[in-house]
């Protein structure tokens, strides 16, 4: 049915570590790990996203020199990984619904990899954009 | 009998997480067009940010896109900490931090929203 099913369940109980023991295993394992991880990393962009929004409370000289601060390279490469977790998380979780509604299991491979190459994509348009803007 | 239960009430999680996956698809999809790639410089001054909210129906959007995402970043925690094992007495303890952790997050978020009419 989701995902998990198709990740042993002695390898869940290996815990955390084991998402990062990748040497040797097939595109689904992986698949599966960097889904876990990329969900805790944009668990934790939410919150860090709510306590930056609560600025807007201070009034426009809090907000616009954060706004100045989010313009500076640094914050420009880590929206390029923040793109990067959303597109990851988001198009292979649509892999994960479709396979689990009987869509494309037996080329579930080829599915993955057309996700991801769309999600390549998105994301060098999108980091384009960003620098552009 | 409680197995199936149990079974029954895992399904729908994995179709309610499912579900806010694909509308989130959409919800994400226009916060971060509308607030970063559309807006000049790629982020909204505070002047943008209140003419922006004072819309009615961007207003509801943005509140329900803070609904959706909390409910599938909460759902998810979960899952990826009931499959790391734990005792029944920790799952219970798991189920009232992410349910209290979602409800804050999501009463704040409409608070602030409040704040920027």
């Amino acid at each position: 049915m989701s995902q998990q099913m198709s990740v042993s369940r002695p390898f869940l109980r290996r815990g955390w570590r084991a998402w990062f023991q990748v040497r040797g295993r097939h595109v689904g394992y992986i698949a599966f790990a960097l889904n876990r991880l990329t969900g805790l990393g944009l668990v934790l962009y939410l919150i860090l996203h709510l306590m930056v929004l609560s600025l807007l409370t201070r009034g426009p000289n809090a907000w616009d020199a954060f706004v100045r601060l989010a313009k500076s390279p640094l914050f420009l490469l880590l929206d390029g990984i923040l793109l990067f977790g959303i597109l990851f998380h988001g198009l292979n979780g649509v892999r994960v619904v479709l396979v689990s509604m009987g869509i494309g299991v037996r080329r579930h491979k080829e599915l993955f990899w057309a996700l991801m190459g769309l999600a390549a994509l998105l994301l060098l348009g999108g980091v384009w954009g960003m620098w552009h803007v | 009998m409680r197995g199936k239960a149990r079974g029954v009430s895992t399904t729908i999680r994995w179709l309610l997480q499912a579900a806010t996956g694909i509308l989130l698809l959409l919800l994400l999809g226009v916060h971060m067009v509308a607030n970063h790639f559309i807006a000049e410089g790629g982020i909204r001054t505070y002047d943008q940010v209140i003419a922006y909210l004072s819309h009615p129906v961007i207003w509801t959007w943005e509140a329900l896109f803070l609904i959706i995402v909390t409910f599938h970043a909460m759902l998810g925690v979960r899952s990826v900490l009931f499959d790391l094992g734990p005792s029944p007495e920790a799952e219970k303890k798991i189920n009232l931090g992410v349910a209290i952790g979602g409800i804050g997050a999501i009463v704040y978020g409409l608070w602030l929203l409040s704040q920027l009419r």
